[in-house]
């Protein structure tokens, strides 16, 4: 009965002409995703190369290290084609200098602002709200359609049991939107080698999860249409529900997680931050001049310049170890505070936006992409631990030091000097986070989106067994 | 509907144990003391005795809301009734409804059907629901041409039926179940007079194959051309209960007219 009953769903579901065009434009949306994604990967990785060289070439000719303006870059990620998350938000470039705070700047978004406005069509966006809408569109009716039909009287005239009945259903009209929307997935991810994203074996593995946690998603709005078609006496009754339900559930409720989050924990602004630092800052400035001044009367000029210089230098190198260690301290106090905050503040957004499985789906393939929120701060700790490196380096060239300045500028009969090889520099490259941490990163909102699944059958199904099928 | 303790006294429903006592075979459809208060209070049923032999067509007159429908879906288990109890060959309906459906064959008022699939489709998938998965497509074309659905529509999506149409593929599906006992409610609100005609003719040779066949409608005509027994219901009451023979001679319509106003007098 079970299996009659679910080849009887198959049959009628993609028998009709509202799922031929339904499936067509959902085809062509996904694979547009995959196309746009994996074009936009390559014109990225393109502006990333053509980035790193300019980097390298603006350092050609200059024959000290201390006038480099050295940035590094954040290499696009090949998942981020299809899950853009974050990656389009936070800055791709950080100017790197030996010492000091590193700032992400120069976004997609800062640089192409019409790509804020309209957002780019990627595989999230048609899973959250195309496929979505596409799984109410058939499954708004699915009981009481068949009420209004005159078929569930019929069917019921006879001896099956209600369970089985459900349970074809179910998995029939699961089975009959899912496998069809997967051809044209499975296309999509062929196309992506073929149209040059570089996709291993983890990001085969990601990607996989991905779909999953689409499919999971696709599944919360079927299993949830059925449950309110099978909880209403009425087509129309059920499918304007689902429209508000899905209005709240994708539009509003993440939003207004947010709105709340913000009102309920206030986090200072990196202007107020910085306008911290920069107070601090003037404040260590004219302290230092204080010392300087001191220093000045203490040590005159006298005729060995070059004495003086390396005094001098000696005594800089101290001011500026002091305010460093100052600054630092701070700094680190005002990031950590901040942080903290920000911190709570997006854990709470996330844990009332988790109400709704439009954002547990966006938040595990955000995670599963390695694009999720987490994307800017390993950036910015890969970005420091380079800085070290850089540091360690440019240290090594007897660069970043006043000193060296003064020495050679007041050593003016000196011989030309040699032009630096930018080749030398230490390479910064961006690994994501392993397949293994962002998989497990994503299992909570995969989770999630397995007990959404789990309630709406259940409640389907129970809601069928006492449904009046006159 | 009337509320229950006010029956009129002398609303006794004239039963005629002469069908019963021809025929020497056991009741297929009994509905015994069968009483069906809704929620609200409302007396759908009350008290209804009656009993369809194999072989015998049941006939129950009535207009809307008279309680015809109601008796049907207890017969099929739709809802459970308040007192009394429903029969398929001695079975409880709604102790064991399964095993009682497997025995019901029904046409339904309005019959829809999917109207993606077409009519052999329609049949095969509720053949199948019914238990007969050996059918044909060939089976499925004589019964179709049986019930006088032409052959070019056979292979046609419903959409594009017609209301006549469509309840003719629904008494075709009835006729597949090949069930001993038939629920018919409103079979014929669709159906043109040459249809109907041709229903008319399609009950016969149903009852000539032993099949106990209830039917609900408000058809007086139809009701006195084909009934072996007919009941007149009111207010889920069974107010009259004839059998052919008792009929014979008598006008239909003005005794209906009479029962009904009479019963509504007593009942005011």
């Amino acid at each position: 009965m079970f299996k009659l009953i679910l080849e009887k769903e198959l049959r009628e579901i993609i028998g009709t002409t509202k799922f031929a065009i339904t499936f067509g434009v959902c085809a062509i949306l996904i694979l547009l995703a995959f196309y746009v994604g994996a074009r936009n990967y390559q014109v990225s990785r393109a502006d990333y190369e053509a980035s790193v060289q300019e980097n390298l070439r603006q350092m050609e000719g200059l024959t000290d290290w201390n006038q480099i303006d050295h940035r590094i870059f954040l290499k696009p990620q090949p998942l981020a084609s299809l899950v853009s998350g974050v990656s389009n938000d936070i800055g791709r470039t950080i100017e790197v200098e030996m010492r000091g705070e590193l700032r992400d700047q120069g976004s997609r978004f800062n640089e192409d602002p019409i790509f804020a406005v309209f957002r780019f069509l990627d595989l999230e966006f048609v899973f959250t709200i195309v496929l979505s809408l596409f799984a109410i569109l058939f499954g708004y009716d699915a009981i009481n359609g068949e009420k209004e039909r005159g078929t569930l009287r019929l069917s019921f005239a006879n001896s099956i049991p209600r369970d089985q009945y459900i349970l074809g259903k179910l998995v029939g009209s699961f089975l009959a939107l899912v496998v069809p929307l997967l051809v044209p997935i499975l296309i999509g991810c062929l196309l992506l080698p073929i149209l040059g994203v570089p996709m291993g074996s983890g990001e085969w593995m990601r990607l996989g999860m991905i779909i999953l946690a689409g499919i999971l998603y696709f599944g919360v709005f079927l299993t949830l249409s059925v449950f309110v078609s099978a909880m209403t006496e009425r087509s129309s009754s059920s499918f304007l529900m689902l429209l508000v339900v899905w209005i709240f559930a994708v539009l509003i409720v993440p939003r207004v997680s947010v709105l709340i989050a913000a009102r309920t924990v206030d986090v200072p602004s990196i202007d107020r931050v910085d306008f911290e630092k920069s107070r601090y800052s003037r404040q260590l400035f004219s302290e230092r001049m204080s010392a300087f001044r001191s220093w000045a009367q203490d040590n005159p000029i006298g005729d060995d310049h070059r004495a003086f210089g390396e005094k001098m230098n000696e005594f800089n190198k101290g001011q500026d170890d002091i305010y460093d260690e100052k600054m630092n301290l701070l700094t680190e106090q005002l990031n950590e505070q901040r942080e903290n905050k920000s911190g709570v503040q997006q854990r709470l957004a996330l844990s009332i936006a988790r109400i709704s499985p439009a954002a547990s789906f966006s938040l595990a393939a955000a995670d599963l992409a390695s694009t999720s929120l987490g994307l800017r701060a390993t950036y910015l700790e890969a970005a420091k631990a380079y800085q070290v490196q850089y540091s360690r380096f440019m240290k090594s060239k007897n660069a970043g030091d006043n000193r060296v300045v003064i020495s050679h500028r007041m050593g003016a009969d000196e011989e030309e000097p040699e032009p630096i090889a930018p080749a030398e520099l230490p390479v910064f490259d961006y690994n994501a986070p392993a397949t293994s941490e962002t998989i497990s990163a994503a299992l909570p909102d995969l989770g999630l989106l397995v007990l959404f699944n789990i309630i709406f059958f259940f409640g389907a199904f129970v809601a069928f067994l006492r449904y009046d099928v006159r | 509907m009337i509320e229950e303790g006010h029956t009129p006294a002398d609303a006794q429903v004239q039963t005629e144990p002469e069908a019963k006592a021809e025929s020497k075979t056991e009741p297929m459809l009994v509905a015994d003391n069968l009483t069906k208060r809704y929620e609200d209070g409302t007396l759908a049923l009350n008290a209804v005795s009656f009993e369809v032999h194999p072989g015998c067509i049941y006939v129950m007159l009535g207009g809307n809301g008279a309680g015809k429908t109601t008796a049907i879906n207890i017969f099929l288990n739709f809802i459970e009734p308040t007192e009394g109890e429903t029969r398929v060959d001695g079975i409880v309906t709604h102790k064991e409804p399964l095993k009682a459906k497997a025995k019901l064959a029904y046409v339904s008022e309005n019959v829809m059907l999917y109207p993606n699939f077409t009519a052999i489709q329609n049949l095969d998938f509720f053949a199948k629901l019914g238990g007969k998965k050996d059918y044909s497509r060939d089976d499925y074309r004589d019964v179709l041409l049986r019930v006088g659905l032409e052959e070019v529509a056979h292979s046609r999506r419903l959409r594009g039926y017609s209301k006549g149409m469509r309840q003719k593929c629904g008494i075709a599906i009835a006729i597949l179940k090949d069930a001993p006992a038939i629920l018919l409610d409103e079979p014929t609100s669709g159906l043109d007079p040459k249809s109907g005609r041709e229903f008319t003719g399609l009950l016969d040779d149903l009852r000539s194959e032993g099949k106990a066949i209830l039917m609900s409608t408000h058809d007086i005509f139809r009701a006195k051309d084909i009934a072996d027994i007919v009941g007149i219901m009111d207010q889920g009451n069974l107010v009259m209960q004839k059998s052919r023979r008792e009929l014979e001679g008598e006008n239909l319509e003005q005794l209906y007219i009479s029962y009904m106003a009479g019963y509504m007098e007593d009942a005011t």
